[in-house]
């Protein structure tokens, strides 16, 4: 086997707390992170603090649903996910568990729009393992034919168990709606049809492993009591040789929105009557002061301690739940606001509301104190969200996935932390605008 | 090329947190106090009732379920609601409150910043809550649409489970869903949510944990801020009699529209945590069906041979899944368990093969039993895994407390107790003993309930047809015997899903 020379291009220390003109305050992540990248361009990420014996250990793959461009072959990504459970020369899809089984690891994977990630948490001392079966699945992924259908029915039933709720019917909806070319237009466990025809496309799953899993897309995050130097070396010897793939694809551009789009479903049985209107947002970067200021005019407008919330959850009782959500993404995604009422003839008002909060909160300015209150709140709930080494990993990979630097979530806060009253009016009057409205209803199936 | 690694073995290190639990673990003068101080900025404050839907009162089912909404999600006698939010929401803290069958459990994190906001205030909600009309009309329209809008019509796999529930303990008190019944809940008023606050919100029956950056100067914060519950409780829960277990197959099939078949198997077992057989039935358990891990043979068979569903796993205690994470929330504590195999959705015209295939692996286990090598696997495994289920503060309070309950240690220590000591046949004894009952429960999810039933009743050979290409020989060799796998004494009932849980 021919060897490759390796060398470490970046072997950073600890990265400072967050920028200089943010030194006022710590960073959000309590902890350092240290980062190194291979020579094949395989990322290797550490976050060392003191969890007793425990590690999380994290492989981000940056490829998600939205690298799903070829027709009938939506949700590819997620099947994939499946597929890498499958087994090796070396260790077989049983030597891979029992590996598993021995450490009494917490294993499994997931996939969003923008990327698949595989996960376990494992006593400290089994780092080496882990490196060992994880780069030899990497590499080396073997399976066949029997073996990929029995898998894709697998995939086939877990559509089925999210197919009993509304939500999914309502998810599929948005996205096909409001998207009309790139492929954030199916969700990530992708459209029925092509579900349903996977067991025929295995072919195809050697092009996607071929494509993707290759190191320059790959980092891998480790969280807890780990010795960046340990893993780094680790690293070189199981992942080093690990050759560069250099391919892509293009991923279509969405165009702008230039009028108002409307869906509407129904529901076999009773359920409450819900309304999502969705426009279009930023990509999660942190660096545009649009993607801040955006999650903050969430809770201003929509979170709990909202005045809408409050007139039509508490006061009114006319909405059950009101909310809005912005799920980071690496392409410009979707802002969107759900809600769902008590009785469908509320529907038409509860719409009106929303359009008005959203269209006042572009002429007049949150108050200072309010604001704060919002930082206070982001930053609180980011902290408790920290509490054990998976849940630390798992913010820096989703920082790695959208932006390609785990320092970007510490960038994020900082952010949050400058906002001012303008910035929530300047992002309320550019992107909620009639013309980019993608408006989706949900009410039970009239029976008569 | 050599590396330095951590050099602790796997085993020691993960043993040495659970003893920073344990050892760490101080009572105070009031033994229902659990303090588990840690490093860190959070602090986890956790507060057991022992009281739960057990303990509704007949004809106004979901009173229990409610009142701990009333109190988590309701005013103070000082505050509105939307005032108790205003004061949570810089500091993104909240009280959970979640009522089960035989405790109610509220549950709050914060950072160490902000106790001084956010203790007087969670403890101002359970001791001295609102009971304010809107919060109550809120609340109840909530439960009520619970029942008939999201678990008739949202979500099988609960519904499925809630029934199995129902069918398991019919005319029990834990035969219902927590949060009710629909007649219950209409029954309810305002009053009957105030009088049983104030009788069974009492210092008395309280179970109260701090961990993390809390002190004993956190605890008497607390405890004053609970000065105004009752000490002693007008009436004790009692615990619920026994049930009865049944012969042949019974099974009850809720019809509606579906795309796909969901199924949940179960039958009462007589033990908890409280007894030896427990912990040798834990792995056994574990073997057949770890909870979403592909450890277990019907995870194995179903989903990774057969590629029947999404996953097949068992259970020797109730289950509910905490969030997004694999583990069960703590503090469910019953005083009666079951055995269960939950089996996600399958393709309609698999249903029957299906079932047949769960109960083939729970009778292969009870006649063949585990090897001496798969045994070692398992216990390994569990030993290992079980750390894995206190990573945070919240859950290692939870254990700490629910230890308390069973009169045992909590659960991870009592393994790491255990386990090794066990041996293979005492595993395959108590699975003899207990995992082979007389008749089991079953609950099916169907859009063709009535073809479904002639199927059962009939009790005729299921072969399965596979869509997918080489299925081993094996695999194919045991699909024969399951297919006919014996149904006896089949017994069905069809219920439309708009009569589930109306009453």
């Amino acid at each position: 086997m021919k060897r490759r020379f390796l060398c470490l291009i970046a072997a950073a220390g600890c990265l400072p707390a967050a920028a200089a003109d943010d030194a006022d305050r710590p960073p959000i992540l309590p902890y350092p992170i240290r980062k190194s990248t291979l020579d094949n361009g395989l990322g290797i990420v550490t976050v060392p603090f003191d969890s007793p014996g425990i590690i999380a250990y994290y492989t981000v793959v940056r490829t998600g649903s939205r690298n799903e461009v070829e027709k009938g072959l939506s949700g590819f990504a997620h099947f994939f996910e499946h597929m890498m459970f499958r087994g090796t020369e070396k260790y077989s899809q049983e030597a891979y568990n029992d590996a598993l089984k021995a450490l009494g690891a917490d294993s499994n994977a997931f996939t969003t729009d923008d990327w698949t990630c595989y996960h376990m948490t494992i006593p400290a001392s089994a780092l080496a393992k882990a490196v060992e079966i994880e780069a030899d699945r990497f590499r080396n992924l073997k399976y066949d034919e029997p073996a990929f259908q029995k898998e894709a029915r697998a995939v086939l039933g877990e559509y089925n168990k999210s197919a009993s709720s509304p939500f999914l019917k309502l998810e599929e909806a948005i996205a096909d709606t409001a998207f009309t070319t790139h492929t954030y237009k199916h969700t990530t466990i992708g459209f029925l049809a092509d579900v349903k025809d996977m067991p025929n496309q295995y072919a195809y799953s050697k092009v996607f492993f071929d494509r993707w899993y290759r190191p320059e897309n790959c980092t891998i995050v480790v969280a807890g009591q780990v010795d960046h130097d340990a893993l780094l070396g680790l690293a070189k010897s199981h992942y080093g040789t690990w050759a560069r793939g250099g391919k892509t694809v293009d991923i279509p551009k969405e165009p702008a929105q230039a009028e108002p789009r409307k869906a509407a479903l129904t529901w076999p049985l009773p359920t409450l009557p819900t309304l999502a209107l969705a426009y279009h947002a930023p990509a999660a970067d942190p660096a545009d002061p649009d993607v801040p200021a955006l999650r903050a005019l969430q809770e201003a407008v929509f979170g709990e301690t909202s005045p809408l919330y409050r007139a039509l959850v508490l006061d009114e009782q006319k909405a059950e739940t009101l909310s809005a959500f912005a799920d980071p993404h690496r392409d410009p995604h979707l802002f969107t606001v759900l809600a769902r009422g008590r009785k469908v003839e509320f529907m038409p008002e509860i719409g009106e509301r929303i359009r008005k909060a959203l269209a006042d909160a572009a002429v007049m300015p949150i108050a200072e104190d309010r604001l704060k209150s919002i930082q206070s709140h982001l930053r609180y709930a980011f902290a408790a969200e920290l509490d054990s080494a998976d849940a630390v990993a798992r913010a820096v990979g989703e920082s790695i996935a959208m932006t390609g630097r785990p320092e970007a979530v510490n960038e994020l806060y900082a952010a949050y932390d400058r906002l001012t009253p303008a910035d929530l009016q300047r992002v309320a009057a550019r992107y909620f605008a009639a013309t980019h409205e993608t408006a989706v209803t949900l009410e039970t199936k009239e029976t008569k | 090329m050599t590396t330095a690694l951590p050099r602790r073995p796997a085993a020691a290190a993960l043993l040495a947190m659970v003893l920073v639990a344990t050892t760490c673990a101080a009572e105070s003068p009031d033994a229902q106090v659990v303090l588990v101080p840690t490093s860190g900025p959070l602090v986890s404050l956790r507060l057991v009732f022992r009281v739960g839907s057990q303990d509704d009162p007949k004809g106004k089912e979901g009173l229990a379920a409610l009142t701990a909404a009333m109190v988590a999600q309701g005013g103070t006698k000082t505050l509105k609601y939307e005032q108790v939010l205003d004061r949570f929401f810089p500091i993104a803290a909240a009280l959970d409150g979640n009522c089960l069958k035989e405790v109610s459990v509220f549950s709050g994190s914060v950072h160490r910043d902000n106790l001084g906001v956010f203790i007087p205030l969670a403890t101002e909600m359970i001791a001295s809550p609102r009971f304010a009309t809107e919060d109550f009309e809120r609340l109840r329209d909530e439960a009520l649409d619970h029942l008939t809008k999201t678990l008739r019509g949202n979500n099988d796999e609960a519904l499925g489970k809630w029934t199995l529930q129902t069918s398991l303990y019919e005319g029990h008190p834990y035969g219902r869903p927590d949060t009710g019944l629909v007649a219950g809940l209409k029954a309810i008023t305002l009053d009957d949510v105030k009088d049983f606050h104030r009788r069974h919100y009492t210092r008395e029956a309280l179970w109260l944990g701090l961990a993390g950056a809390a002190d004993p100067g956190t605890v008497g914060l607390v405890e004053a801020g609970l000065t105004p519950l009752a000490r002693v409780s007008e009436v004790k829960s009692v615990a619920p009699p026994p049930v009865a277990p049944n012969a042949g197959l019974d099974v009850t099939i809720v019809a509606k529209p579906a795309d796909a078949t969901a199924i949940s198997i179960g039958f009462p077992i007589t033990l908890t945590r409280s007894d030896d057989d427990f912990y040798a039935l834990a792995v056994a358990n574990s073997f057949l069906g770890e909870h979403r891990t592909f450890n277990g043979r019907l995870m194995q068979d179903l989903r990774g041979q057969r590629g029947l569903n999404y996953g097949d796993y068992s259970y020797i205690e109730d289950f509910i899944q905490e969030g997004q994470s694999t583990f069960p929330i703590p503090n469910n504590h019953r005083s009666q368990q079951y055995f269960s195999i939950w089996v996600r959705p399958v393709p309609t015209d698999k249903a029957v093969f299906a079932l047949r295939a769960a109960l083939w692996e729970l009778d292969r286990l009870v006649e063949k039993g585990m090897t001496a090598e798969e045994f070692e696997a398992t216990r390994s495994f569990l030993l290992n895994y079980s750390k894995l289920w206190v990573q945070t503060l919240s859950r290692r309070l939870g254990y700490e407390i629910e230890g308390r309950l069973y009169d045992r240690k909590n659960l991870v220590a009592e393994l790491a107790d255990r386990l090794p000591r066990l041996t293979v046949d005492q595993v395959n004894a108590a699975v003899r003993k207990h995992l082979k009952p007389s008749g089991l429960k079953v609950a099916i999810v169907a859009g063709n309930a009535e073809e479904l039933r002639g199927l059962l009743i009939a009790a005729k050979p299921s072969p399965i047809v596979y869509d997918t290409q080489g299925t081993s020989a094996d695999v194919l060799a045991q699909d024969r015997e399951i297919e006919v796998f014996p149904l006896r004494d089949v017994k069905v009932r069809i219920v439309p899903v708009e009569q589930m849980f109306e009453k």
